[in-house]
Order: structure tokens, then C-alpha cells, then sequence
């Protein structure tokens, strides 16, 4: 079997180990690197539970292998909050009960986080990722609840 | 589930890209921006040796509008055709049609020579590249050949580039004088995937149809264009009426065999294109 | 109690979601242990074949095999699965674990275990079957077929028993004669894969030294694993214990036990180590078993002043290749539901069970209400068109009023209390709106429709009627610590519809303390007090609530009393006065007497614990109160459902332009967390009524197997003008006056939305009988009735 031992920034921190070439950066990140919050909920890029930045523009992480991400920077949803204060994102989804099961969370918050610092209409931030639990009236309350925060600043 | 161990080389330079894809004894696959084939791989329904990632090859990306075509490499991706300003300006319906594919996430690492590659039968790029009159770039160790996107496809998911080579560009010609606007129906909302399209390529004068195009997906194994359809409308006034069109669109796309569904999508493309019509009419007459 | 303290009615944020947000859910793919090995399944790739060989060598031989079991060593080493609900006449009463005929495509045949992941799939691949193919008998139509092949051998057709509900025939027979009008139609209610964004998933791990198995697991239910697992795999009670930490979803597909999970629990103890096994998506589409399946023909008598006199219905319920755990409970509760919140001079149904070469079907939220809703309120629909009457007006002449509950149902459902007239006006005047400009080719249309929920499920007396081998009751034990927080322990489990919040919420009311002393834990077989039927059937919150107001009653009066003796004076003397957000120590946490004597909370719970302060000897020393809860009877949420739609007459596709509905959920606990329940089950029954149906091809294999060929609803797929609003009928039978919700959002999207459609195109109300409404289906009808694809356009 091909191993590479690669290299990739994490939530900031230089984070190197031996990926098999043929697993995704999903498996990597959630094996070697033992980073479980990101979720696989399909594998075929339908769900969005797995996203994550990667050289900071959100991407499907089942859909990338590990060893595509050598030498590059990952956000992944332990990331995103300042150490012990959550991120505007992570708040707005708990007070809009923007989740239930919180499986299809992880990917949310990395895309939504994203999207309020580079900006994005509703429909285009919430394509690419599906909830079983809420019907959307949550999440979507959340993010404009981010998003007006974004614009009060 | 995860695919079967295989290499991934992700060669610096076009020739060594060339020279993995043709290394003998051994199946390689060309990796551009893995939104279709890595699924393919972790679901184990391809199984190559080596994975050839095009990602580092330099010369493969970027959109030259010229005066008479405009060439895009085919490792650009989908997010770069949406967001191209002269691209937009040059030919409009290429970033419009690739904001339909998918979702943001994909669009960001999938490429319009990947999407061409995979050919998948209702998929939308493919079909403007007909509409279009694209031409697509392989290259191998064997030379350089270039393929009408009209033939480039021979089904699903099949095409005529063999096991070496790879696309290198897609040049899509700005000579036809026609105006191209893409409409789709998906299965769900606006993100769904696609279940029937119409690309409508027009020339109108004093409201009149003076040349059209016209290239349905989801019809067929592969983009279809339907000559017939383009003969029908040719002389009308672009707004209607249009008698018997959708019924002849139908008749047109079911000749090509087409998926058993009672002609439920060539139905949908022909209502796209009628309200598509009917909106370009609406335009001129403005 | 101070007004400090009133939790019950507060929007509370679910309180687990902090740790949810932050990527540090425990998943069953997220846990890990020593020695940890993976296993892959491997599957009957045909619907129906005898498996006459299962050659593993070469799998064997690979050194990164750990263990391989075929159909021969699962027979060896596990016994089939117990069934607990079943039909009249059923021809079996197990699910095996090893077979020697797959009856469906995707049915596990035996287990591979690896030292990774990719290894164990290799090994699985490499496992060659030798299948010998018998016909596949996939559709009810199939089944029922003139000299058809049972999928179960031995038997004479495929029929797996049969039983009939409500009034005897001779009473339906005459209100039929006694009709003006009688409404018929055949209906078609698909399969359905719940899909949970998180598959299934299992780590067993088996210490040979103490003998003890500990599983992992996704499940809505552990404590009924554990006993399915004791009798599968012959172990005792106190060996097995069953963790179902954070479950991604599951909406009824994780309730029972499955052979695939069976056999990873077979692996973990034959190599005394622990085994993993993560499903994929795809075989979550195979082999996770499916909800509905149902075909009926059911009518409705009216006399001529639009009285209800009969419902009747005969429903076929496509089991598939096995009667699981609850086999046809889904068909049953149909049956039982048919009748709904209407009076009718009868009602009846007949259930008959079928078997096809297709995966098992069994519980999916809403269980057999939302398709009872959908006969039902179809028929009422087509009935009022009939009559030329306003379908509103048809339903408010025959709705029960309050004033008529308690009612028994001809199917002996008493509903408890209830305005369901009101809830019905309610959703009518709401969705009453001018409707905007449509393109020339879009037809709009609204219809309001209706339903009552069984919650609380269920009385000892009624499972035992029904001969259901599960317990209805349910426990809790409710623990305050030496240090003054408190504990909850209940047998119902979390699975994203935020119990351990609300529960939290009625335990600081009743113990009069703020929420964040109170921690509830939830789902570990060795703590939980038992519970089989655990988080399903919309009854967490009535019935362990329901216990947890006693208990939380006792353990304050307890208090009381010890804080009484502390202060030398006589209970009814003494307050409590508890800051907001005070500690269980601080002196802003105090019992006192009106004279000023005052004791810390934590205080008292430590010289409690000491055993201090007793009025007797006997008295129980540790601040603990177990209840049981046996429900006297069931309690009824109802509600009602307005879809406005808008039907794309060119391409037959229907959008929902605006949803709005009235629940009665009796006392809500957490209004916040009731919304999101509610708003939840209607985009799964948004998807159910336009585009989910797991489907088979001509040779019955499985042709839904990802979510490109299963459509699930998106965010644009949900309507804006969504509104939910509640009214609030305390239950007369649960303490706190709960009732459930966690069904009531999906009994009656589809029913709306179909009703809607039928509004919008009443030249095609007639054929709206069969789910999904999707667009090729919509467009046929269309064209059937002669309405073209041009529309306005030519």
C-alpha cells in the first residue's frame, strides 16, 4: 500500500502523518488525526457534514485525498471558535435551534463561518448541505442572525 | 467506504502527467477536480493503479478571450467560469451554466474538463460545449488532437479520449452569431441534480429566428442536439406562436433512443424551451 | 417553589448543542478502543438466491484478516432474532442471524474482520459466493400473484397473517346501505429510507477475562439491543451492556436490532476483542431497513347531509423479506387510526401482512398515522367534491367536539381531550391569503387537513391486549448528589429531539432549582432504568416526564422534611429561597423558617447523605426516588396542517409556497424545542408527499442506493412562510398535563399537500392516491386529463 507522510496547518497547528493515498482528507483528519467533529454523512459530496477550509475556501473533505492537502491549511469545526468563546456561527445555530441531532452541524458552522467573513446570499451558503432533523427553519434563522450581526459591524 | 489502495502521482509538468497516464502495465486515471471521481473510487466502482493528479501541472487553467475564440483551460474550475467577468461578457451562457452545476462546494474544485470527461448524460456544461460548438484539446505522448464536443461524448459516462490521454483546454468558437441561454429542471429546488435542460442558441432579427441551436440533456445518453427542432423554429417569430414544436421536440429526442420515462424529459426540455422562447421574445420585443 | 424556578415553558437552548457545535459529539464512528479491528459485511448482491457456497479462503489467508464468520459459524453462534409484535397467523416469529436463503438484496450473509478498514473490505470482496438465483418477488402485486413463490418456504402463498380493527362487518355493511354517497379508492403509500445523516454504526467489544460485552451503538433503544443481543448471541443480562451515546438521527431505523449488527457482536466475542463497524451510505440504502409500504382500498360513506357513517379500509402492508422485531405494528396502527378525530357511525380496517423479496420495513416516524392520514383525509377531500361541499365545512360538520371527549373510537382508542374544530379554523384562517401573480402555466391551491397523534405509548394493559412482548411504562431515577446538584436517569434516549433538556427543565421545576444543577444522563444500559420501547413512538417526554414530576414531587418534600429537621422546626414552615444563579452552596441557595434560620441546599443534601436528620430509622437515607410510570391510558396530541402549492402544469412539478400549522401538544415543556420538533417532521413529510420513494427495478434490486437517486428536501424545498403555532389542551391522564409531538410535524404534510394539489387541479384530484406527487407522475395525470404541457404557450 502507498503511504505518504504529509504535512498539513490544522487549526493552526503543523500536523504531520502517514496517509495511504487512497483515503479521502475526511478519513485523515478524522483517523490519523483523530479531528472527529468532521463528519462523513454520505461520501458523494451531497450532504456538506464533512466540510471543511481547505486553504481557506470551504470544500467537501470526502471528496479531496489527504495527500492533495500536503503543504496546505485545514479549518475544520474544532477551529472555528476562539479557544473558549464560540464563534458567532457556533452561537447562532444553539440559540435558533439551527440543529437537532447535530450530525450535519460540523460542516454548517465551518460554511457559515466562512461565509460571514467573505460574505454569500442565504441560498448560495446553505446549498451543498442537508439536515435531516430541522427543516431548515433554524439554520436559516441563524444564519441571518449571523448575517445582520456581520452587516452591524 | 474507502477506495482500493492505489498511487497518487502528482506530476509538475505536462509531459510527466503524460508519461504516468501512458506508463504501461498499469491503469492510471487522470484526477482533475475529484468531485465526480473520487466518489467513484471510494464506492470502488473504478479501481485504477494510479491516480494521476493534474492539480500541480502548470498551463492547465485560465480563460483567454480572443477576438474570434475563447480558450479555457480544463482544469479551470466551475467557480472561475461563474465569476469571469470577460468570460460574461464574451459568452454569458458558459458562467451561467456552470452556477447551475451542483453546489458551491463542488463548483469550487470541479473543472470544466472534468465535467466534460465524466459526461455525465443530463449534465449541463457538456451540453453548452455542443451548443456551443466547442472543441475539446486532448493531449498524449502521441500528439495533440482536438474533438467537436459534439462528437467528444459516445454515451454515458463514456468518451472518446483514450486511457492516455487528458484534456488540455476547451476552445469555444465566438463566430456562430448566435445569443445562448441554458434552462434546467433539477429534482429538487435549486440544487438538486439535473433531471432534463435546454440550451437554445438564437439569431433573431425584427423578432424573427434567423439560425437556432438547440441541444437537450436528460433526453439521452448524451447531449443531444436536435436539428429538426432548430429547422422548425428557423423563420418564426421568436415569441410564438410555436404550433406543434413541443410535439416535434419530443418526436426528435425519443429517435435517439433516450431513457424510459414516456418521453417525461424530452417534455420538460421542450416546456423550457417554449418558455424560454417565449422569454427571449418578451426581450426583443422590449 | 419560587417563580425563580419555572422552567417548564421556557424556550431553553438544547443543552448538549454547545458541545455539538463545537465538533465534539461522541458518534459511533467517532469512538474508538484498544486493539480496535473493522469489520465489512458481506451481502446477497441478488434479491432472492440460495446461498450454496461461501468460499472465505483466500480471505482467510491474508494476514490482515482477523476472523471471517459464513452462514455455518453464525449458526454455530447466534440464534435468530425474537419478534414482539406480530400478526394473526404470521408464518414467523424470528429474524435469523445465519441464513441459507437471502431473501433480499443486501442482506448481510457474513462478517469479515480486518486490521483496517480498506483491508476489510478488500477481504469482503474477495469472499466468493456461490448463489443459486430464485425468482425475486418484488411488489405486493408480485407477491399476491396466482401461483407466486413464497419467500417464506413451506407456506401456501405469501400472506403473513392478517387482523381486523374496529366495527364488525355487518355494522359497516349497513351504514354503507345507509349512504348517499360512498367514496372509493385504491392508494399507494411507498417505502421509504429514513435516512439519518448519520448511518448506522457499532463497536462491540468483549473482555474474555470478565466475559463482559460492551456495545456501542447507534440505537434509539438500547436496553431492547441488550435483550436482543442476550438472546442472539446466548449471553447473560449482566454480561452485556449497551451504550447509545450520540445518535446523527433515526427517525425509527434505529430502533430493533439488525443481523448486520448482530453478527459485529458475534465477531467481538469470538475474538475477544473489540470490532467496529461504520455502515456506509450506500449499504444505509441496501440493507437499513425501510418505513410505509403500503397499499390499500378504502372508502368512505356520507350520508346526505354530509354525515360521516363508515370509514373502511383494506390495507396491504409490504413487510418484506422478514416480519421484524414489530413487523407489521406500522400496517396495525393504520388500521387503529383510519378513523381519525372524526365521529363516523363505523369504522373499520383490515391489515393483511405480505412478504416480498425487498428489505424489511418497520417503524418511520409517524408510524402508520401518516398513512392513515393520508386514506383518511384524501377520502374526505374527494368525498366534499363530491358533495360540491367546501372540504373545510364537510370536516367541521363530522370533527368531534370537546364537549364529546373522552371518545372511543370504533378501534377502542380513547382520545382524552381536545378543540379540534379550533386547531382546523385556526390553519384555515392563517393559510386564507390573497394569492400573488402566477406565470400563465402555474396553478395555485390550499387545503387544511387534520389529525390526532397516539402519544404516551403505551399502557401496560393495551400492550398486553395486543399481545406486544415490550414494556410501555417508563423509568426514571432522580438522584440529588452529596454536593446539592442533581441527577437524572432515565431509560429514554437522546437522539436530536432534545430530552436531556426537557427533562432537565421538569426536574428543576418540581425540585424548585435553576437548570444548570441538573444533569440527565441518558442511554448506558448499566445506568438507565429499563426501557424497551426507549425514544420512540412520541412518548419520551409524556412518559418519563410524567414519572419525573412524581419523583422530582418526593425527593423536594424530602428535602424539606430534612431541611425542617436541621432547622428544629416542622416541614410546612419551611421555604426555600434560591437565586437564579446561585450555586447548590451558596448562601443564596437556602431552605430558612420565617423566623430567619436558614441551611445551604447543598448543605442539607450532605448531612442527608450522612444519613442525619431522619424522622425514623427506616427512613431511606440516599436522596434518590426511583418512579415507574405505567400510563392509565394513551393521551392524544392532534393538530391540523394548511399547504398552500403551486403546480407547474408544463413540467408537473408542485412547489410548497407556504405551510402553516396548529398543534396540541398538550403542556409544552420547551416551546423552542417543540418548534423545531414540529418544523422538523413537516420537511420529512414535505419529501415523503413530492419525492422520496425507494424503489426496485424490474429484478428487484435496489435502484435508490445514494442521495443522487433519493431526493431529500434542501433548504429552497422548505417554504418561507412556514408557521407553526400551538394550543394547549393539558393531557387528563399524564402528571404535568404533557402530551407527545415528536410524530406530529410528518402525520400530515403529504395529506396537505396532496389535498392542495387536488385544489389546484381538480381535473386531477381524482388520481392523487399514490405518493411521491412527482413531477413525471403529476404530469401524466395531467395529460390524462387532457391538460397539454404548453399551457398558455404555444
Amino acid at each position: 500500500m502507498n503511504v505518504r507522510r504529509i504535512t498539513m496547518r490544522v487549526n493552526g497547528t503543523a500536523r504531520t502523518a502517514d496517509a495511504p493515498h487512497h483515503l479521502t482528507l475526511a478519513d485523515h483528519l478524522r483517523t490519523a488525526l483523530r479531528l472527529t467533529g468532521t463528519h462523513i454523512g454520505c461520501g458523494t459530496g451531497d450532504c456538506g457534514a464533512c466540510v471543511v477550509l481547505l486553504d481557506g475556501a470551504p470544500v467537501c473533505s470526502c471528496l479531496v485525498l489527504a495527500v492533495q492537502a500536503d503543504g496546505r491549511e485545514v479549518t475544520t469545526v474544532e477551529g472555528v471558535a476562539d479557544g473558549d468563546r464560540p464563534a458567532a456561527a457556533q452561537r447562532a445555530l444553539v440559540e435558533e435551534h439551527g440543529l437537532q441531532c447535530g450530525f450535519c452541524t460540523p460542516g454548517l458552522i465551518v460554511r457559515m463561518a466562512h461565509a460571514a467573513r467573505h460574505g454569500g446570499g442565504e441560498q448560495d451558503v446553505l446549498a451543498g448541505h442537508l439536515c435531516r432533523c430541522t427543516g431548515y427553519e433554524g439554520i436559516r434563522a441563524a444564519w441571518r442572525r449571523l448575517a445582520a450581526e456581520e452587516d452591524g459591524r | 467506504m474507502t477506495a482500493v489502495a492505489f498511487a497518487h502521482t502528482a506530476p509538475d509538468t505536462l509531459d510527466a502527467a503524460l508519461r504516468a497516464l501512458a506508463a504501461p502495465g498499469r491503469t492510471a486515471t487522470p484526477l482533475a477536480g475529484g468531485q465526480s471521481l473520487v466518489p467513484l473510487l471510494t464506492s470502488r466502482q473504478v479501481r485504477p493503479d494510479v491516480v494521476v493528479d493534474l492539480t500541480g501541472v502548470p498551463g492547465l487553467t485560465g480563460i483567454t478571450v480572443g477576438p474570434d475564440r475563447v480558450r479555457i483551460g480544463a482544469m479551470t474550475t466551475l467557480r472561475t467560469l461563474e465569476r469571469h467577468p470577460e468570460l460574461a461578457a464574451a459568452l454569458p451562457v458558459l458562467g451561467r451554466a456552470a452556477a447551475a452545476v451542483a453546489h458551491p462546494h463542488i463548483r469550487r474544485r470541479a473543472t470544466l474538463g472534468g465535467s466534460l470527461c465524466h459526461a455525465a448524460p443530463a449534465a449541463e456544461l457538456p451540453a453548452v460545449a455542443v451548443a456551443l460548438g466547442a472543441e475539446v484539446v486532448l493531449r498524449s505522448l502521441r500528439g495533440t488532437r482536438s474533438v467537436p464536443a459534439d462528437r467528444f461524448a459516445t454515451g454515458a459516462h463514456t468518451t472518446v479520449r483514450a486511457p492516455d490521454e487528458m484534456a488540455t483546454e476547451i476552445v469555444f468558437p465566438r463566430t456562430t452569431g448566435l445569443t445562448h441561454t441554458f434552462h434546467e429542471l433539477c429534482t429538487r429546488g435549486a440544487t438538486g441534480y439535473p433531471v432534463a435542460g435546454v440550451c437554445l442558441g438564437l439569431r433573431t432579427d425584427g423578432g424573427r429566428v434567423r439560425a437556432a441551436r438547440v441541444v437537450v440533456t436528460g433526453c439521452g445518453d448524451v447531449p443531444l442536439r436536435l436539428p429538426g427542432t432548430e429547422a422548425r423554429l428557423t423563420g418564426r417569430p421568436v415569441a410564438g406562436p410555436h404550433p406543434g414544436l413541443l410535439a416535434a421536440l419530443v418526436a426528435e429526442a425519443a429517435a435517439h433512443g433516450g431513457p424510459e420515462d414516456g418521453g417525461y424529459r424530452a417534455e420538460v426540455a421542450g416546456v423550457l424551451l417554449l418558455r424560454a422562447l417565449a422569454d427571449r421574445g418578451e426581450g426583443a420585443a422590449r | 417553589m419560587t417563580t425563580d424556578h419555572r422552567h417548564i415553558g421556557r424556550p431553553v437552548p438544547p443543552r448538549h448543542h454547545d458541545r455539538l457545535v463545537r465538533g465534539h459529539g461522541r458518534f459511533a464512528a467517532d469512538l474508538r478502543a484498544d486493539g480496535m479491528l473493522y469489520a465489512a459485511l458481506v451481502r446477497s448482491p441478488l434479491p432472492h438466491a440460495e446461498v450454496t457456497g461461501f468460499d472465505a479462503t483466500a480471505a482467510r489467508r491474508d494476514p490482515r484478516c482477523a476472523l471471517v464468520l459464513g452462514p455455518g459459524e453464525l449458526a454455530a453462534r447466534t440464534a435468530p432474532i425474537p419478534t414482539v409484535w406480530r400478526l394473526p397467523g404470521q408464518p414467523e416469529d424470528a429474524v435469523p442471524v445465519a441464513v441459507r436463503t437471502a431473501r433480499y438484496a443486501g442482506q448481510p450473509l457474513g462478517i469479515v474482520v480486518a486490521d483496517t478498514p480498506t483491508a476489510a473490505a478488500d477481504l469482503a470482496e474477495t469472499v466468493r459466493l456461490d448463489l443459486r438465483p430464485l425468482p425475486p418477488v418484488p411488489t405486493l402485486a408480485d407477491a399476491l400473484a396466482e401461483g407466486a413463490r413464497p419467500v417464506v418456504p413451506g407456506t401456501g402463498d405469501n400472506t403473513a397473517g392478517r387482523i381486523r380493527f374496529g366495527s364488525p362487518p355487518e355494522e359497516v355493511a349497513a351504514a354503507l346501505s345507509r349512504a348517499a354517497v360512498v367514496v372509493e379508492r385504491a392508494f399507494t403509500l411507498p417505502r421509504l429510507h429514513h435516512t439519518p445523516l448519520e448511518t448506522r454504526g457499532v463497536l462491540a467489544a468483549h473482555d474474555p477475562g470478565t466475559g463482559l460485552l460492551t456495545v456501542h451503538a447507534s440505537s434509539q433503544a438500547p436496553h431492547a439491543m441488550r435483550q436482543d443481543l442476550c438472546a442472539v448471541l446466548g449471553l447473560r443480562a449482566d454480561r452485556v451492556r449497551v451504550v447509545s451515546s450520540d445518535v446523527g438521527g433515526s427517525f425509527g431505523s434505529k430502533v430493533l436490532l439488525y443481523p448486520d449488527e448482530a453478527m459485529v457482536c458475534a465477531a467481538a466475542v469470538a475474538l475477544g476483542s473489540a470490532v467496529r463497524w461504520t455502515e456506509s451510505r450506500a449499504e444505509n440504502f441496501t440493507a437499513a431497513y425501510q418505513g410505509r409500504g403500503q397499499q390499500a382500498t378504502a372508502r368512505l360513506a356520507v350520508g346526505a347531509d354530509g354525515r360521516f357513517l363508515a370509514f373502511d379500509a383494506d390495507i396491504l402492508a409490504d413487510l418484506g423479506a422478514y416480519a421484524t422485531q414489530a413487523g407489521s405494528g406500522p400496517a396495525q396502527v393504520t388500521g387503529l387510526t383510519l378513523q381519525g378525530p372524526y365521529r363516523a357511525d363505523a369504522a373499520a380496517a383490515t391489515v393483511t401482512g405480505v412478504h416480498t423479496t425487498r428489505v424489511p420495513t418497520g417503524a418511520f416516524r409517524g408510524y402508520g398515522m401518516q398513512e392513515a392520514a393520508f386514506l383518511r383525509e384524501r377520502l374526505v377531500d374527494e368525498t366534499a367534491r363530491e358533495l360540491g361541499l367546501p372540504a373545510t365545512e364537510l370536516r367541521l360538520r363530522n370533527l368531534l367536539r370537546p364537549d364529546e371527549l373522552p371518545y372511543t373510537t370504533h378501534t377502542g382508542l380513547t382520545y382524552d381531550s381536545g378543540d379540534y374544530g379550533a386547531a382546523l379554523r385556526r390553519a384555515a384562517a392563517l393559510a386564507d391569503r390573497p394569492r400573488p401573480p402566477d406565470a400563465p402555466w402555474v396553478r395555485r391551491g390550499t387545503a387544511v387537513v387534520t389529525a390526532v397523534e397516539i402519544t404516551a405509548f403505551a399502557p401496560t394493559a393495551l400492550l398486553e391486549a395486543y399481545g406486544i412482548a415490550w414494556s410501555g411504562w417508563e423509568g426514571v431515577r432522580l438522584r440529588i448528589n452529596h454536593d446539592g446538584t442533581v441527577t437524572v436517569y432515565a431509560g429514554v434516549i437522546a437522539v436530536g429531539q432534545g430530552i436531556e433538556t426537557t427533562l432537565a427543565q421538569i426536574a428543576a421545576e418540581g425540585l424548585g432549582i435553576p437548570l444548570d444543577w441538573v444533569r440527565v444522563e441518558l442511554g448506558d444500559t448499566d445506568t438507565a432504568p429499563h426501557s424497551d420501547l426507549s425514544a420512540q413512538a412520541s412518548r419520551a417526554l409524556t412518559l418519563a416526564g410524567g414519572a419525573l414530576v412524581t419523583a422530582a414531587r418526593r425527593l423536594a418534600d424530602r428535602m424539606r422534611q430534612l431541611a425542617a429537621a436541621f432547622l428544629d422546626t416542622a416541614p410546612e414552615k419551611v421555604r426555600t429561597r434560591i437565586a437564579a444563579t446561585a450555586a447548590p452552596s451558596s448562601p443564596d441557595a437556602v431552605f430558612h423558617t420565617p423566623d430567619g434560620a436558614r441551611i445551604a441546599w447543598r448543605e442539607v443534601a450532605h448531612r442527608g447523605y450522612r444519613g442525619w436528620g431522619r424522622a425514623r430509622p427506616t427512613d431511606p437515607i440516599r436522596l434518590e426516588e426511583s418512579v415507574d410510570f405505567d400510563p392509565p391510558q394513551l393521551t392524544f396530541a392532534h393538530g391540523a396542517h394548511a399547504a398552500e402549492v403551486a403546480v407547474d402544469l408544463g413540467t408537473g412539478r408542485t412547489t410548497v409556497t407556504g405551510y402553516w400549522a396548529v398543534h396540541d401538544s398538550g403542556v409544552l415543556v420547551n416551546p423552542l424545542i417543540a418548534h423545531g420538533q414540529i418544523a422538523g417532521g413537516i420537511a420529512q413529510g414535505l419529501g415523503q408527499a413530492l419525492t422520496e420513494e425507494a424503489t426496485v427495478d424490474a429484478d428487484g434490486l435496489p435502484t435508490t442506493r445514494s442521495l443522487r437517486e433519493y431526493t431529500l428536501p434542501a433548504s429552497p424545498d422548505i417554504p418561507e412562510d412556514l408557521v407553526i403555532e400551538h394550543t394547549s389542551t393539558p393531557s387528563t391522564v399524564i402528571p404535568g398535563g404533557f402530551k407527545g409531538l415528536g410524530e406530529g410535524g410528518t402525520i400530515l404534510p403529504p395529506a396537505a399537500v396532496a389535498c392542495a394539489v387536488a385544489a389546484a387541479v381538480p381535473e386531477i384530484a381524482h388520481t392523487l392516491t399514490s405518493l411521491p406527487l412527482t413531477p413525471p407522475r403529476i404530469r401524466a395525470a395531467l395529460r390524462a386529463a387532457g391538460l397539454t404541457a404548453e399551457g398558455d404557450i404555444r
